[in-house]
């Protein structure tokens, strides 16, 4: 991954995060809001791998965190796992796959909404199960509804890379 | 050659042969040790900051910092809010027209829920206005001595060319009488023509069939109430040389000679002249009269039930 690409997903991430805090976090849709984070940090993740993931879910938490005025490093955690895995995703089973950005936001939505509510409860702060399972299944379509224009706006701005620039313990054949 | 060829190939097979280690791929193994570590790295580092987050809450260089980040973070905040306010705008607009239907449409149905309401109201007042009047009428010095009242809602009321009648809410079973004369708080509304257990039906005043032996109390002159073809109540008989004026006041005129009974007690108001005129064709005055009983809006009326037989 070029520095040049760094930059841009740092100010993919930047952007979406900020849009996430002051635009999107306020609508509501049936208890639910599209999360436009996420959705960018899975189309990074997906054409960049689990390093790149990981770090841009790292620092895109720590923003929201920090603008959201939030305990530092909660959402960090959870969007660091998520970019983590949807990153290895990528690299190995859902690369070149058409429906790979769609499954992922699917589970990644669930994941992360089931982990912000797990880190807040072991926190011991509050923490609305009935609210967060209810509103899962709006959170999710509103999701994947974002995720055709963002991720063909991020797959625009970073090239997909060739398998052998991929970092993969998996190696597919064919 | 077949036996050598074996031999050979025992030989080999029976050779320990060292099988090579199998290649790494030095680069991947790196970067998955790589990737591995920035995990680990990253999740550590979001947990360290979690928890000094909830040590120090409010306060230390962590507060600090992040206070300074969001101060950094605020204009771009701020821009991306005036960015996203007309979209904001438009949705609150076009959100504002849906709900402004579905709350029309609320409020439709509460409009008419009200309205049904207030009907209900309206007619609870009539009927206790009328129920009032019936209660002053029962206490009051006109009420005709030797009856008792039986007050029964009104249910149901027919005004055809054929018939005006009432059916009211007590019958046979509340010791209700064919032929029971029934008035409203203001007067006179007709008589009882039909008894079933529970219900009654009272032949109006205005119907043609009824026919009430009156007198007029200013004058003292007599005759009888009945409809006139045309529906219009006149008080019939009354010869020319007595004195019958607009205004008087007419009232039931009872039993006069007990030999000879009366369906009506003496002196339930009927009607106030509202016309009265000789001519030389007729043998009669024409006398009008309004009733005072308005016989197209009764709730509630009373049958009046002698206590004696004073009849005979």
């Amino acid at each position: 991954m070029s520095s040049w690409d760094g930059v841009k997903i740092a100010v993919l991430l930047f952007v979406a995060a900020v849009a996430q805090v002051s635009i999107f976090a306020q609508i509501d849709v049936f208890g639910a809001a599209p999360d436009l984070l996420l959705v960018t940090l899975v189309g990074i993740s997906l054409l960049r791998g689990s390093a790149a993931g990981a770090v841009g879910g790292f620092f895109a938490g720590l923003i929201v965190d920090t603008a959201t005025l939030q305990a530092l490093g909660l959402t960090s955690l959870v969007l660091t796992l998520a970019g983590f895995w949807i990153g290895r995703y990528g690299e190995t089973t859902g690369r070149d796959r058409a429906h790979a950005p769609y499954l992922s936001i699917a589970v990644v939505t669930v994941l992360f909404q089931v982990g912000l509510l797990v880190v807040h409860f072991v926190l011991g702060e509050s923490a609305p199960g009935g609210a967060v399972f209810a509103s899962l299944v709006p959170a999710v379509i509103l999701n994947l509804i974002v995720t055709g224009p963002v991720y063909w706006l991020v797959r625009r701005l970073l090239r997909p890379l060739e398998r052998t620039e991929l970092s993969a313990e998996v190696q597919l054949l064919g | 050659m077949a036996t050598r060829g074996r031999s050979a190939r025992s030989a080999a097979l029976a050779q320990s042969v060292q099988r090579s280690k199998p290649t790494p791929y030095p680069s991947k193994v790196r970067s998955a040790l790589v990737r591995r570590a920035v995990l680990v790295g990253l999740v550590l580092v979001s947990l360290t900051l979690l928890t000094i987050s909830f040590r120090s809450p409010t306060s230390g260089a962590l507060h600090d910092i992040q206070g300074v980040g969001s101060s950094v973070l605020r204009p771009f905040q701020i821009a991306a809010s005036r960015v996203a306010q007309p979209f904001r705008d438009a949705y609150d607009y076009f959100d504002g027209l849906a709900k402004a239907k579905s709350e029309n449409a609320k409020l439709r149905q509460e409009v008419q829920s009200l309205r049904s309401q207030q009907l209900i109201s309206l007619e609870k007042a009539q009927q206790e206005e009328q129920l009032a009047k019936l209660l002053r009428y029962h206490d009051g010095p006109t009420f005709p001595k030797g009856y008792r009242a039986v007050t029964a809602r009104v249910i149901s009321a027919s005004a055809n060319p054929f018939a005006r009648s009432l059916v009211i809410t007590a019958g046979s079973s509340a010791g209700i009488r064919r032929d029971s004369p029934v008035v409203s708080g203001d007067g006179l509304v007709g008589i009882v023509s039909n008894v079933f257990p529970t219900t009654a039906v009272v032949t109006l005043l205005s119907d043609s069939q009824t026919v009430v032996p009156a007198v007029d109390l200013q004058t003292n002159a007599r005759g009888t109430v009945h409809p006139s073809s045309a529906g219009q109540l006149i008080l019939d008989y009354v010869s020319k040389q007595l004195p019958v004026n607009v205004g008087d006041e007419l009232v039931t005129l009872g039993t006069i000679d007990p030999r000879y009974p009366d369906l009506y007690p003496h002196g339930i108001a009927i009607g106030r002249v509202t016309y009265a005129h000789a001519t030389d064709t007729s043998s009669f005055l024409q006398v009008e009269l309004q009733p005072f009983a308005n016989l197209s809006s009764l709730q509630a009326v009373s049958v009046l039930l002698a206590t004696k037989k004073h009849h005979k």
